[in-house]
């Protein structure tokens, strides 16, 4: 298959396809701990038309979901919840980390906090803020959809 | 120390009893009202120069103004610190002070820890109405190689003029001009070149004297603090050690009744920057064809533990020796002890380098002064290295003694010393001459000597005065002494930090851990916990190295030691590292005697590893880690428990308060000491043996020795402060302050042999020759070459005084 | 028949909010990234070292930033200036200047605590990366150029907008100068090479009077 041009030509037609169609119809799993949840829910709203991406539908159930997006701050209590939705999500999935919090533990230094969701869960957009504008986690997610159409079609 | 009578002082309202004649301003802040100040310091005389300190105390002719730094707290004084009236002279000093003082606080070093600052918010008016240009300098201007001026910002407090007056004894920096024009500065052409001179960067209370090496590198609020003792000064300084994202930054001194009254010498104080060195060992290497090349910690081991099982069971452990461990914790220094006894069965294991007095001697506990007998005794003897240059904290002690507290001072040295100025009585003899001196000494010759020996408390400092004379002659010294006043308490000196808490841990031939000799008694009290212990005495450093050269003892292991360098007679060492079968060496550093060792394995140093140190009187402190050793550095003890392990012998060392606790077990003199204890109860130490076990009683004996030579010059080469050891070799900004390859010489020996003040001259001795910058100095006595140990670019010339000095 | 007629009616409300979004009359959505919404003008967002007009830095890196920092994301180290060719006025300098925005909580207390203005905040938010070292800006990052815009951090994403960079809006400080009214109308701030001459504080009641509808929507 990589030996003849055809088959190269093939083959990366059908990746570039499949990725466009993964990143018009992200549906994202609500993962909102804290303030951040706000934005996130604002991300959602009117103002933005999140639907423009084919996101406007924010599943409650992991089954149904591709996109995380990790919402706040992870207390310890919290990171085995986390991890046992992502791993209910149905490959291929993606985690984008919002906001200060989420991503490196933020202000909050202390032993109650995972410092990072990526100590969890492998995190493929970090978003800073505290907490992002809707504009900001926008950003994120269209950084995340030029890492998806830059990637490979296995995941 | 006698019984003060109290007085009673009314202090705010509030009635308490306080020492008689104390200064009002001390009474308060013990009975916790602080008096806000700039120009008092506790361990200095007060002169009332800031007036921060105004209070109002009641007279028959009603409220008055007066400096509490200068008033002594009488009875029935009644004192008020924070009337209406003395707010408001608070708050006009400060704003005379600020008149002139730049407010460039985020630029300057002493931001966020500067007592104008603090005092100006806490007391201040908060704005001024001076509205004129204020005074400004050239800045900053280097007073010295350490320290930076910035003469704008200072408040003519006189804490620095004073400290170096007071204190050091280096007048050297002094205010200038008169009235509004008067500057802080140094003489012309007169660098602020004190050993002490870190100290006023320290107490300064603007950022007027900045140290350089921590010019700009953090600011007070990023430092992590952790307490500690100092290892480069051997009455092991109480420091606070500062460090920003695992750097250390700076040293700044404690102020300890104990030991060091805050001051530290700045070799003490800036004498951290080898522990940041790029050069640090990092990952263990083994030779492989003549190349080193690095290895994984478990192959190193392998290697090493190998080829020491293989000596060992072909020669026995006295095929094999260690060398070292002076500069570490008492904790490594155990676990070398028992690795070299249990381990390689072998008691040749020495710590000192063939330079230091009896082991028996410097770790003695019968009539041992310490450091505040100093301070009680009638008469100081002083028969030892220069305090200044060796035993910078002595030094102060020594000096305070017999300035402030009226001690007799008597000091013998072959040339001037620091401590001159303030001796009653001082001795020079030419080197290699001691013993002659000596029996003048006990026959009386020298009658107000005599006279001062006879008083009732006698404290001896004796050490090696030059290299000359011998470990001996200091013994001879201590048992004349001793004749002479039978009470008298002996501190005899070792050049190496922690040599006191290495010999207890029996890091000589001749010792076991505590204080115990290698006798049966002593290793049969230990055969419980370390097994059979190989009875022999073994070699010392020399006989090691002898050793070595002979081929009888085939492995060394060096544990931070450079004998090349350290030992008055550097070819025996170079000699036998060249001949040596097979080297292992522990260290910090590569350096002249590793260089060719067969294993180098890197050990972390100080401040990366927790422990305990032992000082010159016994007194046993905590060191503290505060960062993590650089690369796969390990603790020496750790080190050597997995070589030990890998012999198949278990050491059973787990961790450095664990052997705390073992050592606590196994030895007399350390019973009951406790991580706990020292971190808690006893932060200022625990002088050892703690329940008072006297298990070595050395009474030191006279001995005869050599007449001084009849040669027309004699060789005097002595230590001095900033040498070219390894730790200061790695640590820029001190290494070059090292006064070199030079050689005094009395201007009146000159002219004959032709040398001139900065000329180049050729110094031979038997033991070796080189060639060395003239200085010409009146502090060198006639018919006396004086050449610093040690010193980079200068060959060394071995202890024999016979010298021929010639113009090249 | 009123069931119709109720029905119509209600559909009327629905096509006309439907003709009048069509038109642009109604329209509320933003189809970011093609436009963006104004920020308000104290946004926090990304932070700039600022330049005096001469080229100047303006960091004496005295780390007071950092100090007062309550994420500790600064890090800052100071430097002698070279007297002969000086990067900041006076002696100091800010020799390591980084910030990992993944820990800042975009508080502005470090634009509080600058003495010399040296670190504001600008309105850029489009910071997104795929890892964590990206996001640590370092004083090459931070600076600003000779014109007043900022480096982007990755000049090569395809989301980077430069000429919005070189036009970066709001360096200022984030909270008013003060709270006391004696400073109503003065003006705080130093000429500095950003886009313009900045107008003098407004007092709180002049900030109270105004509307509360204008849009603050971040």
């Amino acid at each position: 298959m990589a030996t003849t041009p055809l088959g190269n030509l093939l083959m990366t037609t059908v990746e570039k396809a499949a990725n466009w169609s993964r990143t018009r119809s992200m549906w994202p799993a609500t993962f909102g701990l804290a303030c951040c949840a706000i934005e996130m829910m604002a991300t959602g709203a009117a103002h933005h038309d999140l639907a423009r991406f084919g996101m406007e539908v924010f599943r409650a159930s992991p089954r149904q979901a591709d996109l995380m997006i990790v919402a706040g701050r992870v207390s310890q209590k919290m990171a085995p919840v986390l991890r046992q939705v992502y791993d209910q999500m149905p490959d291929p999935k993606w985690v984008i980390s919002m906001g200060a919090c989420a991503s490196t533990g933020g202000m909050f230094n202390n032993y109650a906090l995972v410092q990072g969701v990526d100590q969890i869960v492998p995190v493929d957009i970090y978003v800073p803020g505290c907490p992002p504008g809707p504009q900001s986690l926008m950003h994120g997610i269209l950084t995340l959809h030029d890492k998806i159409m830059a990637g490979e079609i296995k995941r | 120390m006698s019984e003060a009578k109290l007085v009673t002082v009314t202090i705010n309202g509030v009635e308490s009893q306080v020492p008689a004649g104390e200064l009002l301003i001390k009474a308060a802040q013990d009975e916790g009202t602080y008096i806000p100040r700039f120009c008092w310091h506790q361990r200095m005389s007060p002169v009332g120069m800031c007036r921060m300190c105004l209070v109002e105390i009641e007279t028959p002719r009603g409220p008055m103004m007066v400096t509490a730094c200068t008033s002594p707290v009488s009875d029935g004084m009644v004192v008020d610190t924070e009337s209406e009236e003395v707010k408001k002279a608070q708050e006009a000093i400060l704003e005379f002070l600020l008149a002139n003082h730049p407010l460039d606080c985020p630029v300057c070093d002493k931001g966020g820890e500067c007592p104008l600052q603090d005092q100006a918010l806490a007391y201040g008016p908060g704005e001024s109405r001076f509205v004129e240009i204020k005074r400004s300098f050239e800045k900053p201007i280097p007073i010295s190689e350490l320290v930076l001026l910035d003469r704008e910002r200072c408040i003519l407090c006189a804490l620095c003029t004073r400290f170096s007056e007071e204190i050091s004894g280096d007048p050297l920096i002094e205010f200038q001009h008169r009235g509004n024009t008067t500057e802080v500065n140094t003489f012309p052409d007169l660098p602020f070149s004190s050993y002490f001179s870190g100290n006023t960067v320290q107490i300064c209370p603007v950022g007027a004297l900045t140290a350089k090496p921590y010019r700009f590198r953090a600011r007070p609020w990023d430092l992590q603090k952790v307490e500690s003792s100092s290892l480069q000064d051997t009455a092991h300084p109480r420091i606070e050690i500062h460090a920003s994202q695992n750097e250390i930054l700076r040293y700044t001194g404690v102020d300890n009744d104990a030991t060091n009254h805050g001051w530290l010498s700045d070799k003490a104080r800036f004498g951290y920057e080898y522990l940041r060195s790029d050069q640090r060992l990092t990952s263990p290497l083994v030779r492989r064809g003549g190349e080193l090349v690095e290895v994984s910690w478990t192959e190193a081991i392998d290697t090493a533990a190998n080829r020491l099982d293989l000596i060992k069971s072909e020669d026995g452990g006295e095929a094999l020796a260690v060398i070292g461990g002076a500069q570490g914790t008492n904790e490594d220094a155990y676990a070398i002890s028992k690795f070299a006894r249990v381990a390689l069965g072998s008691n040749n294991v020495d710590a000192r380098l063939d330079d230091a007095l009896a082991s028996h001697f410097l770790s003695a506990s019968v009539d041992r002064a310490t450091i505040a007998d100093i301070d009680d005794a009638d008469t100081i003897v002083v028969w030892a290295p220069d305090l200044k240059e060796e035993h910078p904290t002595l030094y102060l002690r020594v000096r305070r003694a017999a300035q402030e507290l009226g001690a007799t001072l008597v000091v013998i040295h072959p040339r001037a010393t620091g401590l001159d100025d303030r001796a009653s009585h001082k001795l020079t003899y030419r080197p290699g001459g001691g013993y002659e001196l000596l029996d003048e000494l006990a026959n009386g010759d020298h009658p107000e000597v005599s006279q001062a020996f006879a008083a009732e408390k006698v404290v001896a400092l004796v050490g090696i005065a030059s290299h000359a004379d011998g470990p001996q002659l200091a013994e001879s010294v201590a048992a004349l002494v001793r004749r002479k006043a039978v009470h008298a308490k002996l501190m005899p000196l070792n050049s190496r930090a922690n040599t006191y808490g290495a010999l207890d841990m029996g890091l000589a031939p001749d010792l076991l851990p505590g204080r115990v000799g290698l006798d049966t008694i002593g290793c049969a009290n230990l055969a419980a916990s370390w097994g059979d212990i190989p009875a022999v005495i073994g070699r010392d450093t020399r006989q090691i190295l002898q050793g070595l050269d002979s081929g009888e003892v085939r492995g060394l292991v060096l544990v931070g030691a450079d004998p090349i360098n350290d030992l008055p007679e550097p070819s025996i060492a170079v000699d036998a590292l060249d001949a040596a079968e097979y080297v292992i060496a522990i260290d910090l550093f590569l350096n002249d005697s590793n260089r060719n060792a067969d294993v180098i394995l890197p050990a972390s140093g100080f401040s990366e590893k927790e422990g305990t140190v032992t000082n010159v009187e016994g007194r046993v402190q905590k060191v503290n880690q505060i960062r993590p050793a650089p690369g796969q550095a390990r603790t020496d003890w750790a080190i050597l428990d997995d070589i030990a392990t890998r012999m198949g012998v278990s050491l059973g060392l787990a961790s450095a308060e664990g052997i705390t606790k073992e050592i606590a077990t196994v030895s007399p003199a350390y019973e009951d000491l406790t991580w706990d204890s020292l971190e808690w109860d006893h932060r200022d130490g625990i002088v050892v043996p703690i329940h008072g076990a006297q298990a070595i009683n050395h009474i030191p004996v006279a001995l005869q020795g050599s007449k001084a030579p009849t040669a027309k010059l004699t060789l005097h080469v002595a230590r001095v402060m900033y040498d070219n050891g390894v730790r200061l070799q790695h640590s820029p900004s001190l290494h070059k302050l090292g006064p070199g390859a030079v050689a005094h010489l009395n201007p009146g020996d000159a002219p004959s042999i032709g040398a001139r003040d900065g000329h180049t001259i050729k110094v031979v001795t038997t033991r070796g020759e080189g060639e060395f910058t003239c200085v010409l100095d009146e502090g060198t006595p006639t018919g006396v070459v004086y050449v610093p140990f040690n010193q980079q670019g200068a060959s060394s010339l071995g202890s024999d005084p016979v010298v021929r000095v010639t113009t090249s | 028949m009123g069931v119709i007629r109720e029905f119509i009616k209600g559909l009327r409300v629905t096509g006309g909010t439907m003709l009048r979004t069509i038109t642009g009359e109604e329209l509320v959505t933003t189809e970011y990234p093609k436009e963006m919404r104004q920020k308000p003008p104290r946004f926090h967002g990304r932070h700039v070292l600022n330049r005096y007009p001469d080229g100047m830095e303006k960091c004496i890196g005295c780390e007071l930033c950092a100090g007062v920092c309550p994420a500790k994301c600064i890090f800052v180290r100071g430097m002698d200036n070279d007297p002969e060719n000086p990067t900041s006025p006076g002696e100091r300098f800010g020799f390591v200047y980084e910030i990992n925005m993944l820990r800042c909580i975009f508080c502005a207390l470090c634009v509080e605590a600058c003495p010399t203005e040296a670190i504001t905040m600008t309105h850029l938010f489009e910071m997104s990366t795929t890892n964590r070292e990206d996001a640590i800006y370092t004083r090459e990052t931070l600076l600003m150029d000779e014109k007043g815009g900022v480096p982007h951090m990755f000049p090569d994403d395809e989301l980077a907008d430069m000429d919005e960079l070189a036009v970066a809006d709001g360096w200022v400080k984030a909270t008013a100068p003060s709270g006391m009214a004696s400073y109503q109308g003065v003006k705080m701030w130093q000429g500095t090479p950003g886009p313009g001459d900045w107008d003098p504080e407004p007092g709180q009641s002049e900030l109270d009077a105004r509307s509360p509808t204008e849009d603050d929507d971040g």
